[in-house]
């Protein structure tokens, strides 16, 4: 591929912040904003976009390992999340497209063992702890995948995204 | 501390209230979540030019007042929000010839939050001889006339952060006071606790309801409230987010004595002229509800909106260190803070924040009904800090 993704991004950030936004008027602020956020958002995906395959590959494993557990411990009938868990093991690895659509439909049928069906039955102390450990793991995981907006006050504690896979690995 | 489940089946009734009937919420607040749901398919929406507006509010007031040569000057679209579209114009007429700066603050089809923009006029109304708040000129509730919902307000002077300072983000998050702080700080809570001394039932806020006193419906409306936004708009499921819906069902506190809440009183939402850093106007009041004035106090202590000192202190919406804003708090308002309600409304408002970002932000976005489509998607790459904040708060509850 000639000229590369790398290098169109790096273009188009280029124009950006050379040519465009030092021709928009001061006084135009949103639009000034917005050209901003083009390039911040330009600029995560040129770091990203590489690692998308592997980030929805490892967050549609920790949801099936949160299934898994839930599993074992939920006291709600388990068969949608079985049927969901056979289809999430069973979606395309090598597609985004599919590994996005398959952590929809497990993320479904997890809901509704959280919510413990219409009764809203008890959830025990070990599948609590197991979503917990679970949110903490997503939430660390998406922090460290969007770190570049500068909007997170503990983003200096984040590892970068090579960290984030050697761990996941 | 975990919660045994089988204590809570067993233990007598705290009161009347049904912890899962989510229809339990302000009946103005229903009819705004059924109309977003119902008006989603209308999209894309695209940002009003400023020929459109003109025409929006040449139509309007003429409709409205029976102006005679009205004239719609000096439009100019103003940045800030990440929900409403804002316009200040000037408008003149046969017997203003010198004309009024005015605000026009309307709904995209969908934004960040989902809200009522009558609403938003009474309470300003009602608070018009207690803080500087922008004057209500005309609204438009449902978008009878102007095609979308809308109010027009007084076009009030001053900054959100100040010209020369070393730190400026998307929606104020981010904003350094620094040496402004000091002239900051004491208005702010003024603020926080002026509106909840203040006496909602002798105002006229007929948009709004108020949740019975010593029962949990403060607490559940609001979890209805913003659980029946994610689920209306998820786009991905997020465990977390449901646990946390959970949670906050299963731990609502019973509130005394209900009081108005601003339920957006932060950093970036106060304006202040310079330099005398006196305050101007209380913006967006588009979430103030009738609920438990421990959801203001962990509103503002979020970490997201708060900054850091260059020695390591946090602060408080940029403004003063946390011990310190609650004890101000405390002596200015006379209400006592109870560390479990906070710590209850803490996990509430990063629920809300959560709901916000991950879910009604993303359904916004996910069918291009804003006009600022991309600020939403940025605000929302923040939406994991809160599902930290989530399961933090949750373990150390």
């Amino acid at each position: 591929m000639l000229p590369n993704i790398d290098l169109r991004i790096a273009n188009m950030i280029k124009a950006l912040e050379q040519v465009v936004l030092p021709a928009l008027p001061r006084d135009q602020r949103l639009a000034r904003d917005q050209a901003q956020l083009v390039a911040g958002h330009l600029r995560m995906m040129g770091e990203q976009w590489k690692a998308a395959l592997r980030y929805e590959q490892i967050s549609l494993d920790d949801l099936m390992t949160l299934a898994r557990d839930l599993m074992r411990s939920a006291p709600t009938p388990l068969d949608k999340l079985a049927d969901a868990l056979a289809d999430a093991q069973a979606c395309d690895r090598e597609s985004v497209t599919a590994l996005e659509q398959a952590n929809i439909g497990l993320g479904h049928a997890v809901d509704a063992i959280i919510l413990g069906g219409e009764a809203h039955a008890p959830l025990s102390q070990v599948s609590i702890d197991a979503i917990l450990d679970h949110g903490l793991r997503h939430a660390r995981r998406e922090r460290t995948w969007f770190k570049r907006n500068g909007l997170d006050p503990d983003r200096n504690d984040l590892p970068d995204l090579a960290a984030l896979f050697d761990t996941a690995a | 501390m975990a919660i045994d489940m089988s204590d809570i089946i067993d233990a007598p009734p705290i009161d009347k209230i049904d912890i899962w009937n989510r229809d339990d919420m302000e009946p103005r607040i229903r009819e705004i979540l059924d109309r977003t749901v119902r008006d989603r398919v209308k999209g894309p929406y695209a940002a009003k030019t400023d020929s459109e507006v003109i025409a929006m509010l040449e139509n309007y007031f003429a409709r409205t007042e029976g102006l005679d040569a009205i004239v719609i000057a000096d439009v100019a679209r103003m940045a800030g929000g990440a929900s409403k579209e804002q316009f200040a114009f000037t408008l003149r007429h046969r017997d203003d010839a010198v004309g009024e700066r005015l605000v026009l603050r309307m709904d995209p089809l969908e934004a960040i939050s989902q809200t009522c923009r009558g609403r938003e006029a009474q309470v300003h109304v009602a608070f018009a001889d207690i803080l500087p708040v922008a004057s209500v000129r005309s609204i438009d509730a449902d978008g009878e006339i102007l095609g979308q919902p809308a109010i027009i307000l007084g076009f009030v002077d001053g900054v959100t952060e100040p010209s020369e300072g070393t730190g400026h983000g998307v929606s104020g998050i981010g904003t350094r006071y620094d040496d402004w702080a000091a002239k900051l700080a004491p208005q702010f809570i003024d603020a926080l606790a002026q509106v909840h001394r203040f006496n909602w039932r002798s105002a006229d806020l007929s948009y709004y309801a108020a949740p019975e006193a010593g029962t949990r419906q403060a607490a559940i409306w609001q979890v209805n409230w913003w659980s029946q936004v994610w689920w209306d708009g998820v786009v991905q499921p997020v465990a977390m987010v449901t646990y946390a819906e959970r949670w906050l069902r299963e731990n609502a506190p019973i509130c005394e004595a209900p009081v108005m809440c601003h339920s957006d009183l932060r950093l970036g939402n106060f304006m202040f002229e310079e330099p005398s850093g006196k305050f101007t106007a209380v913006l967006d009041w588009e979430l103030a509800h009738i609920g438990d004035f421990h959801e203001d106090i962990a509103w503002a202590i979020q970490r997201l909106f708060g900054t850091w000192t260059d020695d390591g202190i946090f602060l408080v919406c940029g403004l003063i260190a946390r011990d310190e804003f609650l004890r101000a708090y405390e002596a200015a308002s006379g209400n006592h803070i109870d560390p479990v309600k906070l710590r209850y409304y803490e996990v509430l408002n990063a629920y809300k924040c959560a709901v916000i970002d991950l879910g009604q932000a993303m359904r916004a976005a996910t069918e291009s009904n804003n006009h600022q489509d991309i600020i939403l998607t940025w605000l929302g790459s923040a939406g994991a800090v809160f599902l930290e904040q989530l399961v933090m708060l949750i373990r150390e509850a």
